[in-house]
């Protein structure tokens, strides 16, 4: 029998029972959706952290005071609040003379009440210097950023995030105007622009931004650093600065066993290995909830053809008497089954494809600005190939089934 | 053109073996239009399902167009049941929810007859039992004597050499009966062979020769002659 011919067999096969074959097409058509849907927000989770952990910078090497013991992804004591004094100025001077150290900036944090007038709230302030704004890629919407001279004459100047100076000036230029910040009068020099979540949930609307000498001396009253950000040149790879920075911090603490190393170097490459590690996880769940959908949609289709198998016995024995072979009827049969999955299949894309575009919208509006549209060409892909797949795997044993029926018995099956 | 020499068969069911065919021979030449008869249980539809190549016999020869069923595969049956064999059903066996046009198209769609010969064939054969006007009718919402006739169309499509009918008439009111039996004897007329299994005289009074059958062996091998052949009378 030519395919042509089968194909438009199994066609009038399927059209000869509409309703069970739509009911039958159903389940693979929510397992193909559930595929489309599930591995589009993995993926889409997965560009909005690139695009986070890409938004504080790029070629960035972090360092924090204290050693990590364990692995790569162990944090280390200082993020857990242990106060570690080691890194310094000195330090911060070391790795500025460095070449392969593009630009460094130091960072200090602490958190304290903000006021404006009648208006206050608690905030994350970050003292840090000028090379901060441009490490990690903060734009100034309104005013200008503060400057090294600014750092060195301990002038006490603000920059606010665009969400706290909503929060404090409303609709009002918050430019020149005095804020109190743990008590100091601060001067408003700018606004930064809109930058939505950082990596790990940070938000980096919400913070206020002052010069690293008054936020040491006046603020915290200390004389360490809470981390050093460190951007490699271009013209070296990051690993590569990150060796030197490790041998620099090495010399200036006395350290010769690089077991009893006292700070802790992190890169971007390190936070996207863990935020990796947490989508990956998340990707192998949502696509497994699909797969099993799929499986049992598979098994649907499998039932429902050994019924139909059983319904059209006398048609099987008619077909063999008048010149079937069995190799014509197991290919009837079996392409019944890839056409109810294929087209499942098809329904299944456009109903995943349009599902996929209102959890983006939903997704943006309610969740993060930050979130992305995906709807990755391996999901279509891998959607019509398990589709095809499901209906030849679940297709085979009730059309082998039917090719291997007697023609005799078939004929006289009431 | 056949020829069946001690033709055995037996059924084995729960380790019990059943001898319905006990060594049957005889032979049939081209353009014979012939009656196999007997009580049920007589091994006529046996023997008709080993003359159609739809079983094997357990023993014996039987050697057709010159090859011998022992000597093919099942996928070689099925190439010779297409070719040169047709089917008339008692239960007509049709595709209820396909059109006439469709279940007469049913054999070539397993043959070798290109795409763009087959209209001419399928309008041929249903012309040839007066079903032009009912072509795209469900075959289910045909009367029992119009399905029979779709099914002689069907077994004709392909323009075999031979038609074997089971119980052709068993489903249906003389006068339909009579016109399915007229339809087989123009067809025996034309130069088919015919071998029909019926257990009704006036089916097989259309027949030149007749075996009766009696447990599982031809009992008596009747030539009709031709002024006994043929009696409309008893359809009218």
């Amino acid at each position: 029998m030519k395919l042509k011919d089968s194909i438009r067999t199994a066609l009038r096969g399927l059209t000869h029972a509409k309703v069970r074959s739509l009911l039958t097409m159903l389940g693979i058509v929510i397992g193909i959706a559930s595929v489309i849907v599930l591995m589009s927000i993995g993926k889409s989770a997965e560009r909005l952290i690139l695009n986070q952990v890409q938004s504080i910078g790029s070629n960035l090497v972090f360092i924090v005071p204290g050693a990590t013991k364990g692995s790569r992804f162990a944090s280390p004591p200082s993020v857990q609040g242990v106060i570690i004094k080691t890194l310094i100025k000195t330090d911060l001077e070391a790795l500025r003379r460095e070449p392969t150290v593009e630009r460094a900036a130091p960072e200090v944090r602490g958190q304290a009440k903000i006021v404006f007038e009648n208006n206050d709230t608690t905030v994350t302030y970050t003292g840090t210097s000028e090379e901060f704004f441009t490490i990690r890629n903060f734009e100034v919407k309104r005013g200008n950023p503060f400057t090294n001279s600014d750092v060195d004459s301990f002038n006490r100047v603000a920059l606010l995030g665009p969400e706290i100076a909503r929060t404090l000036f409303g609709e009002r230029d918050p430019i020149n105007k005095t804020i109190r910040l743990k008590g100091i009068s601060f001067r408003v020099v700018g606004v930064l622009e809109e930058k939505g979540l950082g990596p790990f949930g940070v938000d980096q609307d919400n913070l206020v931004i002052i010069p690293i000498s008054i936020a040491q001396k006046q603020l915290l009253g200390i004389n360490y650093y809470n981390v050093i950000t460190v951007q490699a040149s271009d013209s070296y790879n990051v690993e590569f600065t990150q060796s030197r920075v490790t041998a620099i911090l090495r010399q200036n603490h006395r350290i010769t066993d690089p077991s009893k190393d006292d700070f802790t170097i992190r890169t971007q490459e390190d936070a996207l290995a863990i935020l990796g590690n947490i989508t990956s996880i998340l990707k192998i769940f949502l696509t497994s909830i699909a797969f099993i959908s799929l499986i049992v949609g598979g098994i649907g289709i499998m039932n429902i053809m050994l019924v139909s198998v059983v319904e059209r016995t006398k048609e099987i024995g008619l077909r063999k008497a008048v010149g079937a072979t069995n190799r014509d009827i197991l290919q009837q049969f079996l392409i019944e089954a890839i056409l109810l999955t294929v087209t499942g299949g098809i329904v299944g894309i456009f109903i995943g494809s349009l599902v996929d575009v209102l959890a983006y919208l939903v997704l943006v509006n309610v969740l993060t600005s930050g979130w992305v549209f995906a709807l990755p060409l391996s999901a279509l892909t891998l959607a019509v190939t398990v589709a095809t797949a499901t209906g030849i795997i679940f297709g085979i044993y009730p059309a082998r089934k039917a090719s291997l029926k007697n023609p005799i018995d078939s004929l006289r099956y009431e | 053109m056949i020829s069946v020499n001690n033709l055995i068969k037996d059924y084995i069911d729960d380790g019990s073996t059943t001898r319905a065919l006990t060594g049957v021979s005889f032979e049939i030449e081209h353009g014979e239009f012939v009656a196999i008869m007997g009580p049920s249980g007589s091994g006529k539809s046996t023997l008709l399902h080993i003359l159609s190549f739809l079983d094997r016999p357990t023993d014996g020869t039987y050697t057709i167009f010159g090859k011998s069923i022992n000597d093919l595969s099942d996928n070689e049956l099925a190439r010779v049941r297409n070719k040169q064999m047709g089917f008339v059903f008692q239960a007509f066996n049709l595709l209820g929810r396909s059109s006439v046009y469709e279940n007469v198209e049913l054999p070539l769609l397993y043959s070798t007859v290109p795409a763009s010969k087959r209209k001419h064939l399928i309008e041929g054969a249903i012309n040839a039992v007066d079903l032009n006007e009912k072509i795209k009718i469900e075959a289910g919402k045909l009367s029992g004597g119009q399905k029979q006739r779709v099914a002689i169309a069907r077994a004709l499509v392909n323009e075999p050499d031979l038609l074997f009918a089971d119980e052709p008439t068993g489903n249906l009111d003389s006068k339909s009966g009579a016109q399915v039996m007229e339809i087989l004897k123009k067809l025996n007329d034309s130069g088919k062979t015919i071998i029909l299994v019926t257990h009704e005289t006036y089916t097989a009074s259309y027949a030149g020769r007749i075996l009766h059958m009696q447990d599982g062996s031809i009992d008596r091998d009747e030539f009709v002659p031709l002024e006994r052949r043929t009696k409309r009378d008893l359809f009218k």
